[in-house]
Order: structure tokens, then C-alpha cells, then sequence
């Protein structure tokens, strides 16, 4: 989309903004239609026509082209700047922490459907807005990202379809019946053949004329030969491993890359001899499992998916932070001086240089001189990990820790514990490589030993 | 209901009761009109839309399995028992069911038919009534069929059982006589030149066929395995001389020390060496070095940006001042330093043979720069 005329631009994208409007319009007024017809809601529905309504005319303003028009059915320069600044990298992942939170607090406001109907509208329209934006445009038309755009809304789907089923389970439950999944119509089987083969070969059969035309609409790009001494700027790796890529900034290669992958592998095995709650088994619940929930959608949503995104849409040329409607420009300068904490504390706190190994002593030497020269970073890391669960459990007494490691015993509780921590540790050095340009806690590339 | 501190104990094993009702009700069926040929019609008279799926299973294996046993003791087969539900009524399992019962059908009354002494023995009529069925007919009935047909070929356990028993029970030996003998081995000996008469007989049909097949083609068969296994070698001796261009020697001329400026870094280098060469300070000395263009990191190949004075890595975004000391990103190390000297003809000359790591000291090794 870059190297083109800002009038060029409009004249390609407004085709595709008017169909885009009129599938809002559609959907609005198919969804009145049905709110107003089955459950007899004809405010609301009145309501939904009248967005699509609203939808009807953006698609007429955009149909031209015309940027006269298009300016008023796009974001202008101080809302796009507002939402740049939020995105940057403190405030995304923060925040990102912050929305699960609360759609965990208000999760029985926010599964209603009307609720979540309007979440959808707004997720089209700020797309809609937006797409007028040369910048924002290039992001997501791009034909690598189109189906990324495609899954954020696949997933906002599946997470309201699991969390309404939760949220109407936990309400059947406090009224002592039966969840959904145990009632007479729901325990009823169904044969293999054909009822699952059916809907498998229909599946099938649906997947591939949608893939079919996303090849033939869709080209995948064509770069050029590959080389050596050349790479792409910027290099991401794979939609899917773009949470790992951005994992690599804040870790040692060999951490980043080994041991934090085996763990989650390793992490997912365990839950099962971790978790003893009996509940929730066959049923959607929330109340039943908050703990085992808001960790797994903390390791789901906070920790792979937005960071998904945040690969995608907001790291741009040499692995800089780019908003959503910045130009990514290779040659923008970003002064990021980062500091182990062994130099914060020697050359920062005591004023000293740091000790440094003697490159001809014994090999007991040269560690302890290092050990020395880290011994900030050791001794938090081991606290983090050996004392505080402890510390956890002494001090929460009622609620959570310390009937886990009544019920679990030492070992289970400490493994549990660890496996949080580390998820943990990823937020927590992010922010502190943002706001401290912290690098890392223990630093020893002698041996190839960064944490 | 009304209890509210169910817990999912209670609520288990309470679905588990209704679970348990549902199962008493819905076999009644099966274990009452198994053994009972006559009741095998009785699940059609249930109304089908009212069963519940694992009634409609039961249902179905109770008129399956007694129908096959129907065949079994020669009872006269009532066909009409699948065939009289109305199929447009009729669920895919009663379906599937009826479909069963009328293969077993077919397979019983075709397996009965073939026998003339069979057919002398027991009623006829019957047979011809049952061997007549409404649906199509499986593999093992046209096979059955076929093998009728022919001659009296291999047959299956139950089916030889059958005809022993039509015969009137008979003792097992006389079944094992009606076996037709196994054709017998050829020798392999180069065929004889076979009288006319002989090769119209299936038996000499058989040994030309052999003859043809493991004959004279024997040798063409390991003639082509042979040329075949020598192509195979042959790619293999061709696999080892790949297509690629010959690497740039790893010792190369990089252009006389006083060409380059104080500050400079050459990146002309980096597109066929993979070398920054660079002339700057390191720890107050002026040198000239070569610094090797992968990132510390990951391996990924750095971008010197001129604008910034730094080499900036695009896949994670470490960066490096002009001296290559890391000082952004996740890069743990310095970049890597590849040996220069100067050559007899006063031209530097880089060795990418050997590198020099400055986290472990060897930029102080003198084969790692050129004083300027």
C-alpha cells in the first residue's frame, strides 16, 4: 500500500470499505431481525437498525473515494495519535492485563448478547475507521495478516461462546440444578456414522473452497533468492511463533528458544497431576475453577496471543514498537541503552567497575569472581523462586496458597508455584527491559549463561 | 432440586441414576426377542421416533442377531420383518439393522442354494423364496454366486458347516472330500513342448502362465533390476558433486590501510564476505578490524545504519555501537572479530578461518586488528 498516492490509495481501498460496511449493515439489521422476532426485544432491536442504518451511509460515503468525504468516516490526527501512544509496549501489555481482568470481574455483563454484540460492532467499526489510514491499511491488508485479523475475531468469538456457556452453567449451579451438559437433551448420543463423519466431510469440504479462494485472492508473496548476509528487516517468524520471536528480545537465545518452550510443553503435561480440582469436568464453570481459569487465560491471552499481535501489528523495521497508524521507517532512531543489573549495581550503586575474571586463573576462580559480579541477580532470582511460594503461602492463609500447599503437599506446591513464577517473569522482565532498560538479571555470556 | 449445596458428586451420580433408568427401560427388547425368531418384527411396531438412540441400537441388534440365528437352525426366515417397517419411517440404525439382516439373509439361503444334492435334500421351495431378497446383494452372496458358478471352489467354515448338515449331518470327512484338490506345484523346469490338447486344459493354461511369468522374464527382470541399481549409483556419484558455486576463499584483500577514513565502516564487504571492516578505537587505540556480520544473538545479519552509527539487527532488534560492544536488544555478546593482518603487498587481508571473541578477551590478541 506504501509508494502510493494518498488519492491512488483511497481509489483501491473504497470498494472494498463499502462492502465492508454494507456486511456490518447486513449483519445489524439480520441480528435485530432475530433479537426482535425470538426474544421480542423491539427497543433493541430498533436499536441494531438503526447502526446498520448508520453502516448503510458509511458504505455510500466511501463508495466514491473521495477523500473529502472519507476524512469524516475516518479517525482523525489526534484520536490516531492517542491510540499510538497507547500502544506503546508498557501500556499495551499492561493493559492487555488490565482487559482480563476486567472481563473476568464483569464476564456476566459482557457475555450478555446484546453486550457482546456491541463488542463486535465496535471491534468492525474501529477496523472500518481505520482502514482509511495508509499506514494502518498496509498492516492489515497485508496477505500474511489477513487471516490474523480473521482469527482476533475468531477468537473473541470463541472466548464469549465458552465464557457465556460458563457463566450460564455457574448461574444453573448456584440455583442447584444441573449444568447445561449433564441435562436429558445434552447426554443424548449421536452415532459416528453419519452423524460426526457428515459434518466432518462437510467441514472438509467447507475448509477447502475457503482456502482455494484464499489462494486465488490472496497471492503469497514472492521475495527475493535467499542469502546469507541478507536478512529482511523486519525478520518475524511465523504468525504462530511470533509470541516466541517476541520472547527472544527480553531472554538469552538459549532461554528463549529451549528451555522457556520445553517448559510450556512440560507446564501443560503437569496440570494434570497439579490440579486437584474435580470440578468442571465435562462442563463449561467458571466459579468452580477461578484459579486453574484466570491462569490459563493469563498464559493464553496475555502471554501468546497479544503478544501475537503485538508481533504482527506493532513491531516494525529493525524490531521497533510502531503504533497502529506510524509509517514504519527503517531509519527511525530509538535510543535503547539496555543494562545488566550486575552494572546497575557495581558501577550504579557502589560506584566500583566490575569485578572482572582473571582470564588466565584457575577455572574455581573465574566462577567465583562471576558469581561475584552477579551475586544481585542470583540472590533475587533465588528468591524469587525458593522463597517466595513459602512467603505465599504463610501470607495467604484463607483464600488460595495456603490450602493449595495444605492439599498438595511440598513438592506439588513448589512445582505449581515455579511454573507460575516463570509466566510471571515474562511480563515482569518486559516491563522492566521498558521502563529500566533492565537486560538481564544474571548476565554471564562466558558461558553462555543469560537470565 | 431445591438443595443448593449439590455437589458434583451429587449432581454425577444423580444423572448417573437417570442414566441408569434409561438403560433398564430401553433393553427390554433385546433380552426378551433375541432367541425368538417370530419376534424379530416386534421393534418395528415400536414407534421410532420415540426411541431414543441407544433404544434404536438395541433394537437394531436384537432383530440382527436374531435373524442370524434364525438362518443358523433353518428356521423359515421371515424377510418381512425389516422390510415390513415403512422405510421412509425407518432410522438410519433400523436402516443400517435391516441391511444387516437381509445380508446374513442372502449369504444363509445363497449359501444353501448352490448344492444340487443340497437342494434334493431339504425343502426347495423355501429356499427359492428366501433366496429372492429385496435388497441388493452383498460381496459374499455374488461371490458365493460366482463361485457356484465355476465350480466348487474354497468355501467358508460356515458354509461347508451348512451344507454338512443339509446333507444330513454327515460326518466332517465328507465335507473335507468336496475340498478341491490344491493345484499342484510346477517344478519350474523349462515347459515342455505341450501337446495341443494339453493346452486347452486349464492345468497347462496355468504352467504357461508360470512359465511366462518366472520363465524366460526372470532374466529381463534382473536385467532391468540391474540397470536400474546402476542408475541408482550413478545419481548417487552425481549427488556428491552439487550444484553450487564454489564458497569465496575465506582469506581475502580488503584495500590498503590509509583508503580507509577515521570512523569508517566499509559494508562493500558484507554482500560476498559477510565482513564489516572498520577502522576505530578500542580501549584508546586506533585500529582497523573486521567484524563479522552475524548477530550475537540469534544469527541473524545486521544492517550498519549510518544515520545511527550503529549495527541494528531486524530480527530482534540488538544493536551494536561502531566498535561492535552490544549495548541494546537481547545480543548477550560483542560481535565477533575474524583475523586481519597486512599482506606482503601492504594491502589488509582478512582470515575468516579464525574469529576473536571479546567476552573472552581475544580482542587483545594482535592477529584480531591493525594498528593505525
Amino acid at each position: 500500500m506504501h509508494g502510493l498516492d494518498y488519492n491512488e490509495f483511497l481509489s483501491q481501498i473504497s470498494g472494498f470499505l463499502c462492502g465492508y460496511y454494507l456486511l456490518i449493515a447486513a449483519m445489524n439489521w439480520l441480528f435485530a431481525l432475530y433479537r426482535w422476532k425470538n426474544k421480542g426485544e423491539s427497543r433493541l432491536a430498533l436499536a441494531w437498525a438503526c447502526v446498520g442504518l448508520v453502516s448503510l451511509i458509511l458504505a455510500a460515503m466511501s463508495v466514491a473515494g473521495n477523500p473529502d468525504v472519507i476524512r469524516y468516516i475516518s479517525f482523525n490526527e489526534t484520536i490516531k495519535g492517542g491510540i499510538d501512544a497507547l500502544m506503546s509496549p508498557t501500556t499495551y501489555s499492561v493493559g492487555s492485563l488490565l482487559i482480563l481482568l476486567v472481563m473476568f470481574r464483569y464476564r456476566e455483563v459482557l457475555v450478555r448478547p446484546n453486550v457482546a454484540w456491541l463488542g463486535l460492532n465496535g471491534m468492525m467499526f474501529f477496523m472500518g475507521l481505520s482502514l482509511a489510514d495508509q499506514d494502518f491499511a498496509a498492516i492489515v491488508t497485508k496477505p500474511d495478516n489477513v487471516p490474523i485479523v480473521g482469527l482476533i475475531f475468531l477468537l473473541a468469538f470463541f472466548t464469549w461462546l465458552a465464557t457465556s456457556k460458563a457463566v450460564e452453567n455457574d448461574r444453573r449451579i448456584a440455583n442447584g440444578e444441573l449444568p447445561l451438559e449433564a441435562t436429558e437433551p445434552e447426554r443424548e448420543k449421536v452415532l459416528v456414522w453419519p452423524d460426526l463423519v457428515y459434518t466432518e466431510l462437510i467441514c472438509m469440504i467447507a475448509l477447502t473452497a475457503v482456502m482455494l479462494l484464499w489462494a486465488i485472492l490472496l497471492q503469497a508473496p514472492l521475495e527475493e533468492p535467499a542469502s546469507s548476509v541478507k536478512t529482511p528487516n523486519p525478520s518475524k517468524a511465523p504468525w504462530y511463533f511470533l509470541g516466541l520471536q517476541e520472547m527472544l528480545v527480553y531472554y538469552d537465545p538459549w532461554m528463549a528458544g529451549v528451555v522457556l518452550p520445553s517448559m510450556i510443553v512440560a507446564g501443560l503435561m503437569a496440570i494434570p497431576y497439579i490440579d486437584f480440582n474435580k470440578k468442571g469436568n465435562g462442563y463449561y464453570t467458571i466459579n468452580e475453577r477461578k484459579f486453574a481459569y484466570l491462569t490459563f487465560q493469563f498464559g493464553f491471552l496475555v502471554l501468546w496471543v497479544t503478544l501475537i499481535i503485538m508481533g504482527t501489528f506493532l513491531r516494525g523495521p529493525n524490531w521497533n514498537f510502531f503504533g497502529f497508524y506510524e509509517y514504519w521507517d527503517s531509519h527511525a532512531v530509538e535510543a535503547m541503552n539496555n543494562v545488566d543489573l550486575s552494572q546497575y549495581f557495581w558501577v550504579g550503586m557502589l560506584n566500583q567497575p566490575l569485578p572482572k575474571p582473571d582470564p588466565d586463573a584457575a577455572f574455581l576462580t573465574k566462577v567465583l569472581v562471576i558469581a561475584q559480579r552477579e551475586c544481585v541477580g542470583i540472590v533475587l532470582l533465588i528468591g524469587y523462586f525458593a522463597i517466595l511460594p513459602p512467603l505465599l503461602a504463610m501470607w495467604d492463609k484463607k483464600r488460595l496458597f495456603q490450602p493449595m500447599y495444605k492439599r498438595m503437599g511440598l513438592i506439588r506446591y513448589m512445582v505449581m508455584t515455579n511454573l507460575m513464577l516463570w509466566m510471571a517473569l515474562l511480563p515482569i522482565k518486559m516491563l522492566a527491559r521498558w521502563v529500566f532498560s533492565m537486560k538481564y538479571f544474571i548476565a554471564i555470556p562466558e558461558y553462555f549463561i543469560n537470565f | 432440586m431445591a438443595d443448593k449445596d449439590l455437589t458434583i458428586e451429587e449432581i454425577l451420580a444423580r444423572s448417573r441414576e437417570l442414566d441408569g433408568q434409561g438403560e433398564a427401560s430401553a433393553p427390554a427388547p433385546a433380552a426378551e426377542e433375541a432367541p425368538a425368531a417370530e419376534a424379530a418384527p416386534a421393534p418395528a411396531s415400536v414407534d421410532p421416533s420415540k426411541m431414543s438412540v441407544e433404544d434404536m441400537l438395541a433394537a437394531a441388534r436384537a432383530s440382527a442377531s436374531g435373524e442370524s440365528d434364525a438362518t443358523a437352525e433353518q428356521a423359515e426366515v421371515p424377510v418381512e420383518s425389516p422390510a415390513a417397517a415403512d422405510p421412509s419411517k425407518m432410522s438410519v440404525a433400523d436402516m443400517l439393522a435391516a441391511a444387516r439382516a437381509s445380508a446374513t439373509d442372502d449369504s444363509g439361503a445363497s449359501a444353501d442354494a448352490p448344492p444340487a444334492k443340497a437342494a434334493a435334500s431339504a425343502a426347495p421351495a423355501e429356499k427359492t423364496e428366501s433366496a429372492a431378497p429385496a435388497g441388493p446383494p452383498d460381496t459374499a452372496s455374488i461371490l458365493a454366486a460366482a463361485r457356484k458358478g465355476v465350480q466348487r471352489g474354497p468355501q467358508s467354515v460356515e458354509e461347508a458347516v451348512k451344507t454338512v448338515e443339509e446333507e444330513g449331518g454327515k460326518p466332517a470327512a465328507k465335507a473335507a472330500v468336496k475340498v478341491p484338490p490344491a493345484p499342484r506345484k510346477e517344478d519350474f523346469l523349462p515347459p515342455k513342448p505341450a501337446p495341443v490338447a494339453e493346452v486347452s486344459s486349464r492345468r497347462g493354461f496355468f504352467a504357461s502362465t508360470l512359465g511366462v511369468l518366472f520363465g524366460a522374464p526372470l532374466a529381463v527382470g534382473f536385467t532391468s533390476m540391474a540397470v536400474t541399481s546402476l542408475l541408482w549409483v550413478l545419481g548417487l556419484a552425481r549427488f556428491m558433486f552439487p550444484n553450487v558455486l564454489t564458497e569465496p576463499p575465506t582469506k581475502f584483500k580488503v584495500g590498503f590501510p590509509d583508503t580507509y577514513g577515521p570512523g569508517q565502516v566499509e559494508a562493500k564487504y558484507k554482500a560476498q564476505f559477510g565482513v564489516w571492516v572498520v577502522r576505530f578505537e578500542y580501549e584508546g587505540e586506533a585500529q582497523i578490524f573486521a567484524l563479522k556480520s552475524v548477530c550475537t544473538h540469534l544469527g541473524c545479519t545486521p544492517n550498519w545504519l549510518e544515520g545511527e552509527q550503529k549495527f541494528k539487527c531486524p530480527c530482534h532488534g540488538s544493536g551494536f555501537y561502531k566498535d561492535g560492544i552490544n549495548f541494546e536488544g537481547p545480543a548477550p555478546r560483542p560481535l565477533e572479530r575474524y583475523a586481519i593482518r597486512l599482506a606482503d603487498d601492504g594491502q589488509l587481508e582478512v582470515d575468516k578461518s579464525t574469529k576473536f571473541n571479546e567476552e573472552l578477551g581475544q580482542w587483545a590478541d594482535p592477529n584480531s586488528f591493525v594498528s593505525v
